[in-house]
């Protein structure tokens, strides 16, 4: 390359304020194989890239260095201007002399030498590029949505509405998630499940969706467009096609003590169970720790017990197949709606060096219970058919205490985040609660309210001013049974004073987590997630539903706690994101990957140990007798992202990545010598 | 020793291997055998003086002994660790080799070197050895004999002062060894775990490391063998035996195997399924920003 054009940047002040622009360009000008330097006010604006355009076409350039911002920033549209100017995209670099240079220094002068040298390391750079295509992959246009949460409904029906099918995969028996077990909604208090079932009914009776109940993804495999993934649908114990949700089977089960999840542990159900009349798909699950039989089956026992339900049957739809399921479904795009899961104070958190919250009684006080727990005591299909009965003696509570941030923003025993939610579920459910009983007293302790949102901060208001909540800033410090009652013992941090108030009923707040399971499920979709086992966004500001997969997004609570309208937005950006993958057969992808030299490669693998996304594969070299030469590694470059990892492990340096090769590296850092 | 002999005699006629690598009475001392004609099985021996790491010459980069099919070969405990590396980066079949391990009960610091082993006169590796009993072999040969005499770690207490240095003088150190290198390249050829197939110290576009000895450019070439062999280097002392300008080698060895350990948990292992940290990923890293 011989005929170079340097176009230094002033980024208004940002750059000309330490750097002298027109310095470097004048410095770079005398470079070999630089045709053409010059200096502009703003080179990204339309005037700065027509005078690059320009400049190529009347010097004759072929090869450009943009010495302006971070690549990051503007590579695109400077490539993009370089490719409109009729030069391979990819003999365009940019050498960053704001975030490296002037925004880091002071003294002009020394500044204005550094960018010098920065520009032309970029030159030297530059001279050993290869021009570049992009990449073509076809893509399989189809979806994969993994959580039947609200999340992962809207995101489906997105999908499916845009004319592309999707399998949307569920853990549970039934689609729903946290929303089917809530009374009411925040911030309108429209009845939760009035919404929301409809929607679960437009999912199962869509043409194209593919509705996988009870059911996980085992493994994943492949790439952006063409990813393989292999589901287990788990042994429901019933042949599904014969089933059609008549509940005889249910009411014959003589098992009929047994918690239910659905209504928080408050209500009962049976061994085979549906687990709430509205579920989607209406079709009952066998629970193999409770059923006699299915315990009998698994010991190998000869003589079953029990076995009403296939006798209460009558379509004979019973089997008893304990076999789990294993198909695989070919997608392009995999959506991650994986919601949440409350902090379950009760539980031991030893592992997770959560310290927990002995002293608030949980799961030893029956009159304390968790905010999921308190929707399903207001809820009309819960198990008090919406009446407010207190646990423990069924008695109406006159005063409930609601506690705030319970495990949330206590980074000493609990989580350092806020849950975001509880602020306002809490004055949702003091609301609620006034709504039932008119003369009660409800009581919050906060440590302070945040109400960000449309219509949420009069929402706050509405139940203090309107309602009668009680709020009153601090934390408790101990939950005691006293008789009858709760001694709710905290301090009032306004007023300075301790507070103790006997209560019939204790809310409890508690954090939002990241469902169990995740982080193997994150491994299985090589996407990153942070050390609260929430999946990480590609970037938090400008690319929030893409993971750092390509090809794999992220909707609702599984990202961070987030509410429903959140979540549903989210879910939609998802879906759009698929479509407009979805929108062409083919994809384009940037040809930076890694590229193994054969010749050189020793076969050793660490290159294919170090990859996060799985892109180094196995080659075997033949002669041309068929005999075995050696064993190299490849990389695929539908899988490959380009991280470099590769390139940077490899001892004898066989792996390169294209546009960031090591004559390349070597010739930038080289030129630092002067 | 008759042990050693006859296994390798019945294992050569038998054809299970066509060659056998082990040590034999060379001309100064102990040196390596290659058997592979039962008659001359009798020229093997094991003794103090077999510090030799066979395990090198199980390298594909020695393409002149796959011509002999299946190679047995004998193995201290120690060298097993080297097999174990090579299994693990794919350089080597398992089940293309025989290992004949021997008991071992310590050796000289070099095969020239005889007589019985003293605190004095015992090799440093073996202090402390925990594999006298040779993990993982087809077969375990040899009484156990006696465990070495015991002392401290010398290279230990050498680095414990280098480390004690502060930075100039430390860095005077090792200038005054390292521009001693004659770049001959005896150490990576020696070394069991140098197995690439182009050296990056022979890669010339870009030349990474120059090739001249000189003081930059020797210590770029330490460098990166020292990084190269993190975590991989298995102690086996056979590149500072080979270096001819008397380099201590091993301390960089040792030092580097500390910080792995330190930072990483990991020791060099007899078990090929343990990833080295260099050719890993852990999605759980304790380091977040590479997940
Ligand atoms: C007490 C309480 C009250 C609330 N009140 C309100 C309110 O009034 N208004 C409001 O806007 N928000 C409210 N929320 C928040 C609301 O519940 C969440 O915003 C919403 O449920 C998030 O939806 P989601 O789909 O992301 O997750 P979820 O509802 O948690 O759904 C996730 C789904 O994914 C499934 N799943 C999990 N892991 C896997 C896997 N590995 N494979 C397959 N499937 C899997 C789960 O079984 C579940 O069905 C409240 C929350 C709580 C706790
Ligand atoms: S790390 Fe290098 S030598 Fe080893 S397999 Fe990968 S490309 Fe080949
Ligand atoms: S650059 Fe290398 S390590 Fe990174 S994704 Fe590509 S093949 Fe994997
Ligand atoms: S001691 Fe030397 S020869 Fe032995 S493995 Fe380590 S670096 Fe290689
Ligand atoms: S020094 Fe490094 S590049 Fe050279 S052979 Fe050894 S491991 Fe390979
Ligand atoms: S054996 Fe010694 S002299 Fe030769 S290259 Fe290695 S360190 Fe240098």
């Amino acid at each position: 390359m011989s005929r170079i054009g340097v176009f230094v940047c002033h980024c208004g002040e940002n750059i000309g304020r330490t750097v002298d622009a027109a310095e470097v360009a004048r410095a770079s000008g005398n470079l070999p194989g630089v045709a053409h330097a010059t200096d502009y006010k703003y080179m990204c604006s339309d005037p700065g890239q027509a005078l690059i355009k320009q400049a190529v076409a009347e010097k004759k350039l072929d090869g450009v260095v943009v010495a302006a911002c971070s690549p990051h920033m503007h590579e695109k549209t400077f490539r993009r201007a370089t490719a409109g100017a009729g030069v391979n995209p990819f003999l365009c670099e940019m050498a960053n002399i704001r975030e490296h240079c002037s925004w880091i220094h002071e003294n002009r002068p020394a500044a204005t030498a550094k960018a010098i040298d920065i520009t032309r390391s970029i030159v030297e750079k530059l001279k050993r590029n290869a021009p570049l295509e992009p990449i073509r992959i076809p893509v399989e246009r189809r979806a994969l949505v993994i959580g039947g949460g609200i999340a992962g409904i809207q995101a489906a029906l997105d999908i499916a509405d845009g004319g592309r099918e999707v399998v949307l995969v569920e853990k549970g028996p039934s689609i729903g998630g946290h929303m089917s077990q809530l009374s009411e909604t925040f911030p309108t208090l429209d009845c939760s499940q009035c919404i929301l079932t409809p929607r679960m009914v437009e999912v199962y009776q869509h043409p194209r969706i593919k509705l996988l109940a009870y059911s996980e993804v085992e493994a994943v495999e492949g790439y952006i467009g063409n990813f393989n993934v292999t589901i287990r649908r788990k042994a429901r114990g019933l042949d599904e096609t014969k089933c059609n949700g008549c509940g005889q089977c249910q009411a014959s089960c003589p098992q009929k003590k047994i918690p239910s999840e659905f209504d928080a542990g408050l209500g009962k159900r049976t061994a085979i169970y549906v687990p709430f009349p509205q579920a989607v798909p209406n079709i009952p699950v066998i629970d193999s720790g409770h059923c006699a039989r299915w315990k009998g089956i698994v010991k190998g026992l000869k003589k079953f017990a029990c076995g009403k339900c296939i006798e209460a049957c009558g379509r004979g739809a019973i089997t008893f197949d304990l076999e789990d399921k294993i198909v695989t479904e070919k997608v392009g795009a995999v959506v991650v709606a994986t919601g949440f899961q409350l902090y379950e104070i009760g539980r031991d958190h030893e592992a997770d060096g959560l310290k927990g919250y002995g002293e608030y009684g949980y799961g030893r006080i029956p009159d304390v219970i968790d905010g999921l727990q308190f929707e399903r005591l207001a809820s009309a299909s819960g198990p008090t058919a919406g009446k407010l009965q207190r646990p423990s003696d069924g008695k109406e509570p006159r005063t409930i205490v609601f506690l705030q941030c319970v495990g949330s923003r206590d980074p000493a025993k609990g989580i350092e985040y806020c849950s975001k939610i509880c602020c306002m579920y809490v004055a949702k459910h003091t609301m609620l609660y006034r709504h039932k009983v008119h003369d009660g007293r409800a009581v919050v302790f906060y440590m302070d309210i945040r109400a960000g949102g449309k219509g949420y901060e009069e929402f706050v208001r509405r139940a203090i001013e309107e309602d009668g909540a009680e709020y009153v800033r601090g934390r408790v410090s101990r939950l005691e049974r006293d008789g009858d009652v709760v001694r709710v013992q905290g301090f009032d941090t306004l007023s300075g004073e301790p507070v103790t108030i006997d209560a019939d009923l204790v809310v409890l707040a508690t954090a939002m987590r990241s469902q169990p399971g995740i982080e193997a499920l994150a491994q299985k979709l090589s996407v990153s997630y942070d050390r609260h086992g929430f999946i990480n966004e590609a970037h938090p500001k400008l690319r929030p539903v893409e993971t750092n997969t390509a090809g794999i997004y992220v909707a609702g609570a599984c990202q961070a706690p987030r509410d429903i309208p959140d979540s549903v937005a989210m879910a939609s950006a998802a879906a759009s994101k698929v479509l407009g993958l979805f929108s062409n057969a083919e994809l384009e992808r940037e040809p930076n990957v890694a590229r193994v030299d054969e010749a050189t490669c020793a076969g050793c693998f660490h290159c294919r140990r170090v990859c996060a996304y799985g892109a180094v594969e196995r080659k075997e070299i033949r002669d041309k007798k068929g005999n075995l030469v050696k064993v190299v590694a490849s990389v695929n470059r539908g899988v490959c992202q380009g991280c470099g990892t590769c390139q940077a492990t490899c001892p004898g340096k066989s792996v390169e990545l294209e546009g960031f090769t090591d004559p390349q590296i070597y010739a930038a850092i080289n030129a630092f010598q002067g | 020793m008759k042990e050693l002999q006859d296994l390798a005699a019945k294992l050569l006629a038998e054809k299970t291997v066509g060659l056998v690598i082990g040590w034999e009475q060379g001309p100064r001392g102990a040196r390596p055998a290659f058997v592979a004609d039962p008659k001359d099985a009798g020229r093997l021996i094991f003794d103090n003086r077999c510090v030799h790491n066979l395990a090198a010459y199980l390298s594909p980069r020695r393409p002149h002994l796959r011509g002999f099919g299946r190679i047995a070969v004998a193995v201290k405990g120690c060298d097993v660790r080297a097999v174990a590396g090579l299994v693990r980066e794919s350089q080597l079949k398992r089940e293309d080799v025989v290992l004949l391990g021997v008991r071992c009960g310590g050796v000289h610091d070099e095969p020239t070197d005889a007589g019985p082993l003293t605190a004095e006169n015992l090799a440093d590796r073996c202090v402390g050895c925990e594999v006298r009993e040779p993990p993982r072999c087809d077969h375990v040969l040899g009484e156990l004999p006696p465990a070495p005499p015991s002392r401290d770690g010398r290279r230990a207490g050498r680095i414990a002062e280098l480390d004690a240095l502060d930075h100039a003088a430390r860095f005077a150190f090792w200038r005054q060894e390292l521009s001693r290198c004659v770049r001959c390249n005896a150490c990576r050829q020696v070394c069991p775990l140098c197995t690439c197939e182009r050296c990056l110290a022979d890669k010339t576009d870009p030349p990474w490391i120059e090739s001249s000895p000189h003081t930059r450019a020797n210590f770029a070439w330490h460098a990166t063998r020292a990084l190269h062999l993190a975590g991989r280097c298995v102690d086996c002392g056979e590149c500072e035996r080979a270096c001819p300008a008397g380099i201590p080698l091993n301390l960089i060895g040792r030092k580097v195997a500390a910080v792995v350990e330190r930072r990483f948990g990991y020791r060099t292992t007899d078990d090929p399924q343990v990833p080295a940290p260099i050719g890993a990923w852990k999605p759980d890293d304790g380091q977040e920003f590479i997940r």
